[in-house]
């Protein structure tokens, strides 16, 4: 019954980490190519800092999701050896309950700062690339990490259940 | 005062609950920070957008996905048999030697990688069962691994040092000169610890066959590119010929380089280290915007400057000042997570430190030494988690046991560090 889920699960995952991974190979190949430029040719890379800004961004925030789906968070886990195995779930539950509330609420919260930016169009100083999209990005990545923890919560309850 | 400790308490009770230590300093910086501004949560969001929207697009930051990347392909390279192999060919003979050897080679592997975690994730696959096939002590081969791993983050490149760095405002690349020498000292230290443990019982780590001359030099051969990865990195951040930025952008590019050329890299491990590189990231990212959010807050209560007061009102000795908050850092960090650790107190800690007239720089040193000593403390060392995972036949109990005389040599390099301070800052102090 999770398969059509587990359908979607999958591609949002790829679509993210390739992302994820071209943007970190292309910062690299930005950074040697600046550096090399500069020394060889002496001419660095036009607006290379800007764009290095905004590929750390999209990094991060194309990580974000990933990291909340394999559950990579750093956290404490002793509370585990002092409950049993039903407790154990529902704090698991609660824990993943609030940390999707707090991921939507501030899913909303950048949504409106970059509502704002977005009206201004602020643009970098050099090649004038609009932040508007990226914030909009970072809203939506940090949404979907939202939903995740929110997943993960029913996908609980659902084992549970089962038993 | 009050509302920091309350705020502090609050986290770690949170924490506790297994939310995400992240989440759990960002709901407590949320919360507390619109609680000082007389619950205006206006104020609030708008610092919460600021230091989201801000840490996401810093340019000095992007030096940690690099330095990452880098390590992640040096790994995947497959350098730590080498670097194994030589220095076993020169102490492989003594009694430990394997032991000794495990621990050069995992100071070489910490010159081009900035983790400790990987550095003893790779030499548990190399180093460990050499030991074993050598007749080594279960005992002494998983607690050298698991002490030798923590050289990864002292000796540069670091991750640790480089968010300290970008949240203290402290020069990357001094940090980065700095951890050289204490970090050869920790080496030093633990092969003292092998020399005191084989003593007592030696049979844990007979002795191998001697290498002649030329089987060193064969050696030393396949390590080269090792050492000239590290110089070109280490050289041009020191002589300012590059940013630590662009020097762990040209590292990583020098390590991918390398590994296509020993042939290790196909697209799929290509994507899985830049895959595991970016969830890396992501993931101290949401560390470092939660722990900012956090700072936030206790910067604007009145916890610093009372503490700062404190201090010099009772005139006690900076030392003393030092030794306690190391003391806290020990205890914290035998629970909790080194980086969360780090970064939830420095807000209260560093200020006091600046106040007394020490270098953040050698601050820094002190902080990665006392990280170490918290990677391998009983019971949630990272390092040893990572060693039980990879050798599950060897017991916790047995890691533990083992790793006791390291975490017993580095609490003696932190007394060394913070007595003598021109041990990490004689270096950064040469660069121009």
């Amino acid at each position: 019954m999770s398969a059509p889920a587990a359908g979607w699960e999958r591609r949002v995952e790829v679509v993210l980490g390739v992302a994820a991974s071209l943007i970190l190979l292309a910062m690299m190949l930005l950074t040697f190519v600046d550096v090399v430029a500069r020394y060889v040719v002496n001419r660095p890379v036009r607006g290379a800092f800007e764009v290095t800004e905004l590929m750390l961004l999209v990094l991060i925030f194309a990580g974000l999701p990933l990291v909340s789906f394999t559950d990579e968070h750093a956290l404490m886990d002793f509370i585990d050896r002092l409950l049993g195995r039903r407790a154990q779930r529902w704090l698991e539950g609660a824990v993943q309950v609030l940390c999707g509330a707090l991921m939507l609420l501030l899913a909303w919260i950048v949504w409106l700062k970059a509502d704002r930016i977005w009206a201004y169009r602020d643009a970098t100083d050099v090649l004038r690339i609009v932040y508007g999209p990226f914030v909009y990005f970072m809203a939506v990545t940090i949404g979907l990490a939202g939903v995740i923890h929110l997943y993960k919560a029913v996908e609980l309850t659902r084992a549970g259940a089962r038993r | 005062m009050i509302e920091g400790l309350v705020g502090l308490a609050a986290m770690m009770v949170i924490a506790f609950l297994r939310v995400p230590i992240a989440y759990a300093m960002g709901i407590v910086g949320i919360v507390g920070y619109a609680y000082m501004r007389d619950w205006n949560w206006l104020v609030a969001s708008a610092m919460v957008q600021t230091k989201i929207y801000e840490t996401g697009r810093n340019y000095t930051l992007s030096v940690v996905p690099l330095f990452i990347l880098m390590g992640s392909f040096v790994t995947r390279a497959g350098m730590s048999e080498e670097l194994f192999r030589a220095a076993y060919t020169f102490i492989g003979h003594l009694r430990g030697g394997l032991a000794m050897a495990t621990v050069w080679a995992s100071a070489g592997f910490g010159g081009i990688c900035g983790s400790s975690i990987a550095t003893t994730a790779t030499m548990a696959k190399v180093a460990y069962p050499s030991m074993k096939r050598f007749g080594y002590a279960d005992q002494l081969a998983a607690g050298t691994v698991a002490g030798a791993g923590t050289l990864g983050i002292m000796i540069p490149p670091s991750t640790i040092m480089v968010i300290y760095g970008v949240f203290t405002e402290t020069n990357i690349g001094k940090l980065f000169m700095a951890g050289i020498l204490p970090g050869i000292l920790g080496a030093i230290l633990l092969c003292l610890a092998i020399v005191c443990t084989t003593w007592r019982h030696p049979t844990w780590g007979p002795r191998g066959p001697r290498s002649s001359w030329a089987e060193r030099g064969r050696a030393l051969k396949d390590v080269w590119a090792v050492a000239v990865l590290f110089l070109f990195v280490m050289g041009g951040i020191y002589g300012g010929l590059f940013t630590a930025t662009e020097g762990a952008g040209m590292g990583a590019m020098g390590a991918l380089a390398f590994a296509v050329s020993r042939r290790a890299l196909t697209w799929r491990t290509l994507y899985d280290a830049l895959l595991e590189s970016a969830r890396t990231t992501a993931m101290l990212f949401v560390i470092l915007i939660g722990a900012l959010i956090f700072a936030e807050f206790v910067n604007i209560t009145t916890m610093p400057k009372d503490l700062t007061t404190f201090v010099s009102r009772f005139a006690v000795h900076p030392i003393m000042v030092v030794a306690a908050i190391c003391a806290i850092y020990v205890v914290l960090g035998t629970a909790m997570e080194e980086l969360s650790m780090v970064l939830l107190t420095m807000p209260v800690f560093f200020p006091v430190i600046v106040h007394l007239g020490f270098d953040p720089i050698w601050f820094g040193i002190i902080i990665v030494c006392v990280v170490e000593i918290g990677l391998i403390s009983p019971p949630v060392g990272m390092n040893m988690f990572v060693l039980k995972t990879l050798l599950p036949e060897v017991s916790t109990g047995t890691v533990f046991r083992g790793v006791m005389p390291f975490m017993w040599a580095d609490v003696i390099r932190l007394a060394i560090l913070v007595a003598f301070p021109i041990i990490s800052l004689w270096l950064p102090r040469m660069m121009r």
